[in-house]
């Protein structure tokens, strides 16, 4: 057994002060506009979709392949409200920027995503099997994509969706709101799981049978927890949209916006607050370095690292560096 | 017993999977504050019947009441809230959470409203079966004995009226089962609960409890003191199987 190498304090505070550092980071000369600041904003954006999948599956135990499609309900939901300018009415003829980052355009990406989950949580969950969940939400993904290319001119079609573009010369917003989605949604995960709803994941997780035999609503559990990572991986959808404008259903309903952050967590360390995050930075770097090098090799490449990893780190970086298993 | 002195009453029930009937026509009354041991050979439907009791199966046939209310139907979680604890016979401990953790799962959600302040009432429960040193430890490094003391102690946090205990004393050596023993007196002393116990080492059984049930191929044959149990013709075939013709 691996000793515990640091106390959950000092990850508590490695991690607030690398936050602070991320955040200081655009006030070094050159720094907005250099690749590492685009690389950053990618994995601040992987890092929460891989909490949010850790959520369902790391701590829930419930296996979720259909997280991309959450990713990009909210997208399209952020896209389509701008577009049309279901929102903000005349507002937005004085305000062009008004769409932007706004938190309710994002919540909303969110929240349309965790009602899609709930719908298809509900009869999924109810089996008492786990593949058929896993399954289910993997054909849920693909039948979405399908709605959306066959959703005529509200979705756009196999087109999709372009939002009207105003003034994005900077990565700097996304920059910033990357980075406090990321530590927000690290901080709201911490106070959940050590809140009695926490217990309650974990027990569900541990063993399902004992959890309702002592009183735990088990579906209720399973089904929120769901609901709660695609909330989650709606805003990261959201947020996405205003990086990329053009939403279609062959870039925002990619398998990858599932399969990357799922691998992240698994190297990082499935089930631990900061596994998501340390492997959507080692994982991201490695994906990215992998296409600089050899750019035809890029599949095998990470492929392999990611058999490496399972190799020697089987329980992830987060746990081979606190010994415990919820230690962080 | 006066009937509204009744806690759990099953009605004829019955439990089939497909063609096989494993539970058949089972009358039993509890009332509060029993001890009752359950024997049988194995495969009698012991677990099965526990199994009916907190839902994890609907049964066939019959009904399920809990202080007079039907339950038969009803989810397994709400059954606990209601009152009715239970433990496995394979040992079902939350691998991952401490002990005291475990502990907190029956107190926060099992006691349906029972227990106001659950972390003392939780302490309590790890108090009453003696793992107050082991409070902290996680429970996939704890022995199968510890274990399934713990499970007890899960159970008894959620306040219950009623629980059943399948085999906790299964696997385990004879210091431990003693204590298992002093346990399962102090539980009912201190907790007023009624206890099922469904138990292989029927001397035990015999000892402490004051009222035992009898179950073989899934019928009761017999439900009396131990000295009319032991007396019993019908129990001593189920055991000692036919006597020769
Ligand atoms: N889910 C099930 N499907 C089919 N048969 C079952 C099921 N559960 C139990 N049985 C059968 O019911 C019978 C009674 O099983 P049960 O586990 O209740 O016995 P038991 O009295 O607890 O035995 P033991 O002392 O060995 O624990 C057995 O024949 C068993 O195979
Ligand atoms: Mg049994």
């Amino acid at each position: 057994m691996l000793k515990q190498a640091l106390p959950q304090r000092a990850w508590t505070a490695i991690a607030i002060v690398a936050v602070i550092a991320l955040a200081l980071v655009p006030l070094l000369p050159g720094a907005v506009d250099s690749y590492a600041f685009s690389f950053l904003f990618f994995v601040f954006l992987y890092a929460i979709m891989a909490q949010g999948w850790n959520l369902v599956a790391g701590f829930g135990g419930q296996i979720s392949l259909g997280n991309h499609a959450f990713f990009g309900l909210g997208a399209y939901t952020t896209a389509i409200l701008w577009t049309g300018n279901y929102l903000w009415g005349s507002l937005y003829d004085s305000h062009p920027d008004i769409y932007y980052f706004d938190p309710v355009t994002m919540t909303l990406g969110g929240l349309v995503a965790a009602v899609a989950a709930i719908i298809i949580g509900l009869p999924l969950l109810s089996k008492l099997r786990g593949d058929y969940f896993a399954l289910g939400t993997l054909g849920f993904g693909e039948i979405v994509k399908v709605m959306f290319i066959n959703g005529g001119d509200f979705t756009g079609g196999a087109f999709g969706v372009v939002a009207p573009a105003g003034t994005f010369d900077t990565l700097l917003p996304h920059y910033l709101v990357g980075l406090g989605l990321m530590a927000g949604v690290g901080v709201a995960i911490r106070l959940l799981m050590r809140s009695r709803y926490g217990l309650a994941l974990i027990a569900v997780r541990d063993d399902e049978m004992a959890a309702s035999a002592n009183g735990i609503d088990v579906l209720k559990v399973k089904v929120s927890a769901f609901a709660g990572s695609a909330f989650i991986a709606g805003v990261a959808g959201s947020l996405y949209t205003y990086y990329i404008f053009h939403v279609g259903p062959d870039s925002v309903f990619d398998l990858d916006w599932m399969l990357l952050p799922l691998m992240m967590t698994v190297v990082g360390g499935t089930g631990t607050l900061l596994g998501p995050i340390l492997g959507a930075l080692v994982m991201y770097a490695v994906f990215d370095l992998a296409k600089i090098v050899v750019p035809d090799y890029h599949p095998v490449i990470s492929g392999l690292t990611i058999i490496l990893a399972m190799l020697f780190l089987p329980k992830g970086l987060m746990r081979s560096f606190a010994g415990r298993a919820r230690a962080a | 017993m006066q009937p509204d002195d009744t806690l759990l009453h099953l009605e004829a029930v019955q439990k089939r999977f497909g063609g096989l009937v494993v539970l058949n026509n089972i009358d039993i009354a509890i009332g509060a504050n029993e001890l009752i041991g359950l024997i049988g050979p194995n495969g009698a439907g012991k677990s099965t019947l526990f199994n009916v009791i907190t839902a994890l199966y609907t049964p066939t046939q019959g009904r399920i009441r809990f202080r007079g209310r039907d339950i038969t139907g009803t989810a397994p979680h709400r059954i606990c809230r209601l009152g009715i604890a239970r433990t496995f016979q394979l040992v079902r401990t939350f691998l991952t959470m401490t002990a005291f953790e475990n502990i907190m799962v029956g107190a926060v959600y099992g006691s349906g409203g029972r227990v106001r302040h659950a972390t003392s009432a939780a302490q309590d429960a790890l108090e009453l079966v003696g793992l107050s040193a082991k409070r902290d430890i996680r429970t996939a490094h704890m022995t199968l004995s510890d274990r399934r003391l713990l499970e007890i102690a899960r159970a008894v946090a959620s306040s219950p009226a009623l629980l059943l205990l399948d085999e906790p004393m299964a696997g385990l050596n004879p210091t431990e089962i003693q204590r298992m023993v002093d346990v399962i007196r102090r539980v009912r002393a201190e907790k007023g609960v009624s206890i099922l116990w469904v138990e292989h080492k029927v001397d035990a059984i015999m000892k402490v409890c004051s009222r035992v049930i009898v179950l073989d191929h899934g019928e009761k044959i017999a439900d009396g003191t131990p000295r009319e149990i032991v007396a019993n013709r019908k129990v001593i075939e189920a055991y000692l199987g036919e006597p020769a013709a």
